[in-house]
């Protein structure tokens, strides 16, 4: 129950007590001196940095932070890393890199650029893929006015003005109109060294009547290394274009994730979003979608198995601002030991919005008694031409499931693991890349402990 | 099951007093009655705020928010609206030291 | 002294716009309220010391607690623009013929004779803050049944009172539990001893009449293991220019294997804020159901909950509420699994229009080791204009897995296709319309005693044909 809190779980007083030597004042100066940028880009960087230190005196959003419980996160232990030859040659054992054939590449470990590959034949046609840092500053014309100016902003709370004003770099693609790619870009975002933080940014344009496949990832070199990464992904999809962006995140149990995810749906255009929550020690996700434009789509995916003592938390909305747009979220979670999933949803629907269909639905799946869910849909409608819906469920394997596998000779453990299968069944099929249904599917079976 | 770890100094705390700290990840309220000390999760089970700026009687903590009260000893809820006991913390002085751990 | 309503008001017909003179009064508290005030309630009740303590205790909690900042907007509630107390008569009357005139007739305008005849046990009136008339059947005395208003209650029946009295809503649970804790006057307090079933249902009426009144009711029922009683509370409240504060509390507790219904109609004018607080615990093989409509005021925000605290206990929560125009509906139901083997369900049905505003906001909470309980909640919601709005907030906290826990809710508005059916068989589209919104809440009107119903389906009639509120 929305119980009024007078007592945000992040007050000020604390907030001042663990204000982050790598992240103050003289650090953030110190840093922009490492960055060879345009005015530009630095000018907006020294506004994000002073919204940060305002909002770091402010409570956070009730709403959105009261079931994630921050006392225990210290910005303090955590420092953005200079390029090492190291870096670049960390190994990850990458979900997805040996899965499918990509017409390009793009790796950041530890924040920094270790690697840029596009096929020729892409390039050609004007396709952009690469590190943002080089990129923005290459291109101003293209990506300073999509930049953190409408889909992710650095206004929205501490943690995107921090973002704002220390992003490093981040995986950027940009495509110029009718070009379609038809095979997957990669994107791999790594930390390798203990302590480091990540402040990679995506940034994912797409102008009219284009199309392309993204498949990134978060990995971490050493299992048992603390990390964290304070991210944001843009995805601007141009009338009547198609994207297909996924994100895994699977950072180690000892990293902290928070994200900023914004896509904006322009006109006859279509998005498909999938996000895999596999890893991190508390991973909070504050994910938008906005159809902007008539007839706009957007499918939403999310596969989250949380285990140990993992927080996985995701605050989503979908917002309608025009007619006949649809938006379709589905979000599948198993929880085991001690873990907890929270996900809070909104669908929003303006006036203008009517013929609006919008959907959202959460499923959580308890293996053990320890495990806790929380799941918070929401409607906001303010157009009566609409038809929304939304639904939870959460509850256990059924036994007699179990029952019925066992009969037919499988242990409880392999009945678990087909039930547990069956349950991501659903949104699995709502991902046509292979490589991506396979990955999730191996993941999950590792973590469920059927190693193969 | 993890070890004792150091939370505070007892001359930190006076009879009465309390100190906000983590143990085992977890954040706590470390509470001081008497010679005696408590540790409980600082998390009310009612509403999953914070009790750290809960009244304190006796051995009887008070959510702030709605009036829940709380047994520190044992957790044990005492009145509406909560009905979940709040998780307590083993605790070991030694000397000047306030240890504590998670219970089983 | 009796004034035009229409002209004071100037909002059109009001089907119960009417008051009476309100120099019957005989006692008014000055507006506003303070310690001194309390005190003067407290004095005038010739209470206990303990419940003056208490009040005092809950006001200084009142004053410290902030407005909260969720639900309905409650910027334009002035507290000290209100009078809290207000006694229209002195003592209880046992018969129709000895209570005041005007009185008498405000009743024989809702129909309260009929009523008694046909289906009533007894009925407690409640008249500006106490209740002036009450008729307990016989056999239910001889029962042992106790039927009485609370003030009454608190000195017949002190050990009884004070065993239950704000254990399930203590003053500190939310600032208008505070308030209504200080300045609590009349409600209904029910004792059903075990095995005792009562066949029909036992009501109360409320009105508020003056300006800036308050109603304060306190609720308290107990039904002993195996006992069953439904109650029925239904008011109606005449339109007035300035704004008016009911924050009543409800507080039930049903035993072992007893029953306990408890239906509610609202329909304060649309210059109320209802602010309300009600709660139930369920023992082991229980059943407490909440019936709830809610189609006044301008703004009600309230969530009956139920604590399942026993094996075996079952709670169920039937809610409809009507935004109309200026009108916001924040409403819904909380259901609280403490035990294992329990189960719940929530059905809502909401409906706005004309601009108004129809929320629902509930919370299924499943506490560990509450194994193989089952939830099932759906929440409906027609929005029958391009003004108005609908809004769905769901609270669902799991924290064991052998449960099975269901929630959905669909917003839209009329289906075309069933409109062109109903229109092509020659009702108009107001007829079609209202024949629909009538359809949508029907689950829930069959619960409702039969007069209850008949008021319910000819009042959506008049806010389909737009010629209320």
């Amino acid at each position: 129950m929305p119980a009024p809190s007078t007592a945000p779980i992040s007050t000020a007083s604390a907030a001042r007590e663990r204000r982050p030597s790598a992240f103050d004042r003289a650090a953030f100066e110190a840093f922009l001196t490492t960055r060879n940028e345009p005015g530009w880009i630095t000018d907006a960087r020294r506004k994000a940095f002073d919204l940060y230190a305002q909002k770091l005196d402010e409570p956070l959003d009730p709403e959105e932070f009261k079931r994630v419980d921050l006392r225990a996160f210290r910005p303090d232990d955590y420092r953005l890393i200079p390029s090492t030859a190291a870096a670049a040659s960390a190994e990850f054992a990458s979900l997805l890199a040996d899965r499918a054939r990509f017409a390009g590449g793009v790796a950041h470990v530890n924040g920094q650029a270790t690697r840029a590959t596009l096929d020729e034949e892409l390039s050609r046609q004007g396709v952009l893929f690469g590190d943002l840092a080089t990129l923005a500053r290459e291109h101003r014309a293209i990506f300073e006015p999509h930049l953190m100016t409408r889909a992710v902003r650095p206004e929205t709370n501490r943690f995107s003005a921090w973002h704002a004003a220390f992003w490093t770099g981040g995986t950027v693609l940009y495509v110029p109109r009718r070009v379609e790619i038809t095979e997957p870009l990669h994107s791999l975002i790594g930390l390798s060294e203990a302590g480091a933080a990540d402040f990679s940014h995506t940034l994912v344009i797409l102008e009219e009547d284009s199309s392309a496949t993204l498949l990134e990832e978060t990995a971490s070199a050493h299992a048992d290394a603390p990390g964290l990464h304070v991210g944001a992904v843009e995805l601007l999809i141009g009338p009547n274009s198609q994207l297909r962006y996924v994100q895994l995140q699977n950072w180690s149990p000892r990293t902290y994730h928070f994200a900023h995810q914004a896509g904006h749906v322009d006109r006859g255009a279509r998005l498909q979003w999938t996000v895999g929550g596999l890893g991190a020690r508390l991973a909070h996700i504050h994910q938008h979608v906005s159809l902007d434009g008539a007839g706009a789509e957007a499918q939403v995916n999310g596969v989250t198995f949380a285990t140990d003592r993992q927080h996985i938390s995701y605050y989503t909305q979908q917002t309608h601002r025009a007619p006949s747009t649809t938006s379709d979220l589905l979000y599948k979670e198993v929880l085991r030991d001690k873990a907890r999933v929270t996900w809070r949803g909104m669908i929003k629907v303006e006036k203008a919005a009517q013929k609006t269909d919008g959907y959202q639905r959460s499923d959580a799946l308890l293996l053990s008694s320890t495990a806790r869910a929380d799941s918070i849909p929401g409607l906001e409608i303010e157009a009566d031409d609409v038809r929304c819906t939304h639904g939870a469920t959460a509850g256990r394997v059924d036994e007699e499931q179990i029952f019925y596998c066992m009969c037919r000779a499988m242990s409880r453990f392999e009945a678990m693991h087909m039930i547990v299968e069956g349950f991501f069944h659903s949104i699995y099929d709502r991902i046509p890349v292979e490589a991506v249904r396979d990955t999730l599917s191996k993941t999950v079976e590792r973590k469920l402990g059927i190693g193969r | 099951m993890p070890d004792f770890e150091e939370i505070a100094r007892v001359d930190e705390i006076p009879p009465g007093g309390r100190k906000s700290v983590i143990i085992d990840e977890t954040p706590a309220l470390l509470l001081r009655v008497g010679d005696a000390f408590y540790a409980i999760e600082d998390v009310c089970t009612h509403d999953g705020q914070p009790l750290t700026d809960g009244p304190l009687q006796g051995c009887e903590i008070t959510c702030p928010r709605h009036g829940a009260r709380f047994d520190i000893r044992t957790g044990k809820p005492l009145c509406m609206p909560a009905t979940e006991p709040v998780r307590t913390f083993e605790i070991e002085v030694r000397g000047n030291v306030v240890f504590a751990r998670p219970r089983d | 002294m009796a004034t035009d309503l229409k002209s004071d008001v100037g909002v059109g017909d009001y089907q119960y716009g009417f008051h009476d003179p309100t120099d019957q009064y005989v006692f008014k508290s000055r507006k506003g309220l303070d310690e001194a005030i309390v005190r003067q309630i407290s004095e005038m009740k010739n209470e206990p010391a303990w419940m003056t303590e208490f009040r005092l205790e809950a006001l200084k909690i009142f004053f410290q607690k902030p407005m909260p900042t969720w639900g309905g907007n409650l910027a334009d509630l002035n507290f000290q623009d209100i009078f809290y107390f207000v006694r229209a008569s002195e003592g209880q009357e046992r018969d129709w013929s000895e209570v005041p005139e005007d009185i008498r007739k405000t009743y024989d305008r809702l129909g309260i004779p009929e009523a008694e005849k046909k289906y009533l046990a007894g009925v407690k009136a409640q008249y500006e803050s106490e209740v002036v008339y009450g008729s307990l059947k016989e056999d239910l005395a001889n029962k042992g049944v106790i039927f009485t208003d609370t003030d009454s209650a608190l000195k017949d029946h002190p050990e009884l009172f004070r065993e239950y009295f704000a254990t399930i809503i203590p003053s500190s649970d939310n600032k208008f539990a505070a308030l209504n804790s200080a300045v609590w006057s009349g409600g209904s307090f029910i004792y059903v001893p075990k095995g005792v079933h009562i066949d029909f249902p036992l009501q109360a009426y409320f009105r508020i009449n003056s300006e800036n009144m308050g109603q304060f009711e306190r609720t308290l029922i107990i039904v002993d293991e195996g006992a069953s009683v439904h109650y029925v509370e239904g008011c109606t409240a005449p339109t007035y220019s300035s704004e008016s504060l009911h924050s009543a509390v409800v507080e039930i507790i049903v035993k072992r294997n007893a029953r306990c219904r408890y239906t509610t109609i609202q329909n304060w004018s649309s210059n109320v804020y209802n602010l309300v607080t009600k709660r139930a615990v369920a023992y082991a093989d229980s059943v407490m159901e909440w019936v709830d409509g809610n189609l006044g005021s301008k703004l009600t925000m309230k969530y009956p909950a139920i604590y399942l605290m026993e094996p075996g206990a079952r709670g169920e929560t039937l809610s409809i509420a009507f935004a109309g125009k200026g009108q916001h509906q924040d409403a819904g139901a909380k259901m609280v699994h403490c035990a294992p083997h329990t189960s719940s369900r929530i059905v809502s049905k909401s409906i706005s229009k004309s601009g108004g505003r129809a929320s629902y906001r509930g919370l299924v909470k499943v506490n560990r080791d509450a194994k193989e309980c089952k939830s099932n909640v759906v929440c409906d919601a027609l929005i029958l204009d391009p003004t108005s709005r609908s809004d769905t907030y769901p609270y669902i906290e799991v924290e064991e897995d052998q449960v099975s826990i269901e929630h959905e809710a669909s917003v839209s508005k009329i289906a075309e296709e069933q409109l062109f059916y109903l229109m092509s068989r020659g009702l108009s589209e107001t007829e079609a319309s209202s024949m629909i919104v009538t359809g949508f809440i029907e689950p829930l009107v069959k619960e409702l005693p039969m007069e209850y119903a008949v008021e319910m389906n000819r009042l959506i009639e008049l806010q389909m044909e737009g010629s209320v509120g």
